[in-house]
């Protein structure tokens, strides 16, 4: 409010009201000031630090420089079968180790909207996952106990997840991350294209939502997103190379903090299995995969390719 | 014009009257004529003239005639720090550069201080970037043709990465002292000595916020902390967007707190000589009606538009970041070319080859080994 209004209301001095704004404002400020010196000291308020979720492979952590920005909604973008909910999984994972392994020692949230929860793949990846690494600490952890599985079919289902449930997980210290698999299908799907606008409200809603839970908790959240094709109003059909971008259009990109692409490439590579010993087990074909940075405010925007097999999500080499 | 009526020198049966009839402040009675003055009290309008007088003259000291001021344009000439034009162009007027010849090259100079500039721009095109760059850049000492000031970076979105910040200070020190080296005549060692990662680093305040209210707050505070901190030359919000597009139903409100906010943020810029960089999201302009289609355009809406004196649009074309400055007061309207690199800001290479980059070899190789890592790097666009 302005002083005049401010005087008129209340009938007190000049004086008085800027006594009161100032306390005020003082008041509303949660986070003290820091300089930058602090913050890369690690010095500064712990809400105000974030830390690096580990992608379970180091190659990829390098890529990404460290893994996945603690802080702001990540978005995880790509065609069908791009690789999206392996990813995912695998980062409920990683969220489990402990904190010299990459993760935060807590569980995670995965809210489905498209499809059911893929329970089969999630234990295979459990145990290739303990067989791989032989500390006896995380052999201990009950990775899939420590997984909550939400379905959400509509937007008010999902809302009531993130502003009723969510907060509740959060606050036990229980869940570090936020999966939402997937952010597009709802909506897509719930909203006409004459109701842009009200879609843009809601998103926005939702986002500021997450933004919140994910300030007050450092708990990353992964949003899974999908694509639609970019069509060129000047040439009428898209020529040559496919293009696409992630939905939701502009509205939604300005919430999020770093956006990922993934794609399938037409190569494939041979990966063999190796048991203990070191004999080849057996041999698959995996499909060459690109994960492009599309933005992000620490990271080039580059590409790295990458493979889906038994044990998950892996760069090449 | 909150003096009370009885610290004048009235007699008491005048004062009583007027009191009674509800006359308190000065302000309430100076835009009275004697005539209406001497009805409300019961009084001639003689009288009434001679309180007029008497209170328009204690209040007035210049106004020779003591005739009732109705002209506003009289107070203005009273302002303190008023500055006449001449006096202005004396006074040369500084920039925090970006980096970017081309880039300072349209802004005059680079980012103005005393004034605000406006980044807009789709996200991943480079906004946080540019913020940190300034941030940096306004350290520079002076003996290298910088202001040699501190930041306060107010951040809404959580996107202040201090590793970034660090590759970007990293950059920057290393061009600053490679440029010493060359004219090392000419620069004392120690100023190198004391521009370092570690001094900019410090010289960075944080702020972060979540809300709006967060925001209003900070910059209500902003002048108190400003006078602790005087050396600070550049205050970033970034952005100044995020907090205001949701939560707001009542689209007039907003608009009155914006108002007030660009109005305590010019008046910081002003007073304590700094740059104001906002940045800005861009959303869609709905077709209205027929023969137009949708197109971007910043957010925050019409009115938003005349806060900031310098407004910079960046958006892609093509494979290439680009910087169209959409207003401003002395410059005409440009599209140049820019890339961002591990170091910050810089030219796109063709150009940046060509220029007097033989002094300053840091962004160029840079740049070069940058274009040469990732495969999807920004093509190169000859101009």
């Amino acid at each position: 409010m302005s002083l005049v209004e401010l005087l008129r209301v209340t009938g007190l001095s000049a004086n008085d009201i800027s006594t009161l704004k100032e306390t005020v404002a003082q008041a509303a400020i949660k986070c003290p000031v820091v300089t930058a010196l602090q913050l890369h000291q690690k010095e500064g308020p712990a809400e105000l630090s974030y830390g690096y979720l580990s992608t379970g492979c180091q190659q990829l952590d390098k890529f990404l420089r460290g893994g996945l920005l603690s802080r702001g909604i990540t978005e995880i973008a790509g065609e069908s079968a791009s690789g999206k909910t392996q990813l995912c999984i695998q980062m409920c994972l990683t969220v489990q180790l402990p904190h010299e392994l990459g993760g935060f020692s807590a569980g995670a949230v995965y809210i489905c909207t498209e499809d059911v929860f893929p329970n089969k793949r999630l234990v295979q990846m459990v145990d290739l996952l303990k067989k791989r690494c032989h500390i006896p600490s995380v052999s201990d952890i009950k990775f899939t106990d420590n997984i909550f599985i939400e379905h959400a079919a509509e937007l008010d289902d999902l809302s009531f997840c993130i502003n009723k449930k969510l907060p509740v997980l959060l606050a036990k210290g229980q869940v570090k991350l936020i999966v939402i698999d997937s952010i597009a299908a709802l909506f897509r799907c719930d909203f006409s294209v004459h109701e842009a606008a009200k879609r843009a409200k809601q998103l926005s809603a939702f986002a500021a939502q997450l933004t919140k839970l994910n300030c007050q908790y450092n708990a990353p959240v992964i949003c899974v997103n999908q694509v639609s094709d970019v069509i060129h109003s000047t040439n009428g059909a898209t020529q040559g190379s496919r293009k696409v971008m992630p939905s939701l259009g502009i509205c939604w990109a300005n919430l999020v903090t770093c956006r990922l692409m993934l794609s399938r490439t037409n190569e494939t590579v041979t990966v063999r299995q190796r048991d203990d010993a070191g004999n080849v087990v057996s041999c698959i074909e995996a499909n060459v995969r690109n994960m492009e940075v599309m933005f992000a405010p620490h990271l080039p925007n580059t590409l790295c390719r990458y493979i889906i097999d038994h044990d998950g999500v892996k760069a090449l080499s | 014009m909150q003096r009370e009526l009885g610290s004048f020198p009235l007699t008491p049966g005048v004062r009583q009257k007027l009191h009674s009839a509800g006359f308190l402040l000065v302000e309430d009675i100076i835009q009275v004529t004697p005539e209406e003055l001497g009805r409300e009290i019961g009084i001639t309008s003689e009288e009434a003239h001679d309180i007029l007088t008497l209170i328009t003259g204690a209040t007035k000291p210049t106004s020779a005639s003591g005739a009732v001021p109705t002209d506003p344009t009289m107070h203005l000439e009273r302002v303190p720090g008023h500055m006449t034009l001449s006096e202005m162009l004396q006074e040369p007027q500084q920039f925090i550069v970006t980096f970017s010849e081309r880039l300072d090259g349209m802004l005059g100079g680079g980012v103005p201080l005393t004034k605000i500039t406006e980044f807009c721009g789709t996200p991943g095109i480079g906004k946080t970037q540019i913020c940190i760059q300034l941030a940096v850049d306004v350290q520079i000492p002076e003996c290298f043709g910088g202001v040699s000031g501190e930041t306060v970076y107010v951040d809404t979105e959580g996107t202040f990465i201090v590793d970034r910040v660090k590759d970007i200070a990293t950059a920057a020190v290393d061009h600053c002292h490679q440029m010493a080296a060359v004219e090392a005549g000419h620069n004392p060692q120690d100023t190198t000595e004391t521009f370092t990662l570690v001094s900019i680093l410090r010289g960075i305040h944080y702020f972060r916020c979540r809300d709006y209210v967060e925001l209003i707050a900070i910059i209500h505070m902003l002048p108190k902390f400003l006078k602790e901190h005087t050396r600070v030359r550049l205050v970033v919000v970034d952005s100044i967007a995020s907090p205001f597009r949701h939560h707001f139903d009542d689209y007039s409100l907003r608009t009155r707190v914006l108002g007030h906010m660009a109005q305590d943020l010019s008046r910081i810029a002003n007073e304590h000589l700094l740059a104001v960089v906002l940045t800005n999201q861009m959303t869609t302009k709905l077709a209205a009606g027929e023969g137009q289609r949708s197109h971007l355009v910043p957010a925050l809406g019409e009115s938003w538009g005349h806060v900031a004196g310098v407004r910079v649009v960046l958006n892609w074309e093509g494979q290439q970041r680009c910087a169209l400055l959409l207003k401003s007061p002395s410059r005409q309207q440009v599209i140049v070319p820019f890339q961002i690199t591990t170091g910050g800001i810089r030219d796109v290479c063709s150009v940046s080859a060509t220029q007097r980059h033989v002094t300053s070899p840091t962004p160029a190789s840079v740049s070069s080994k940058d274009t040469s890592q990732g495969p999807t790097k920004r093509r190169r666009l000859d101009t």
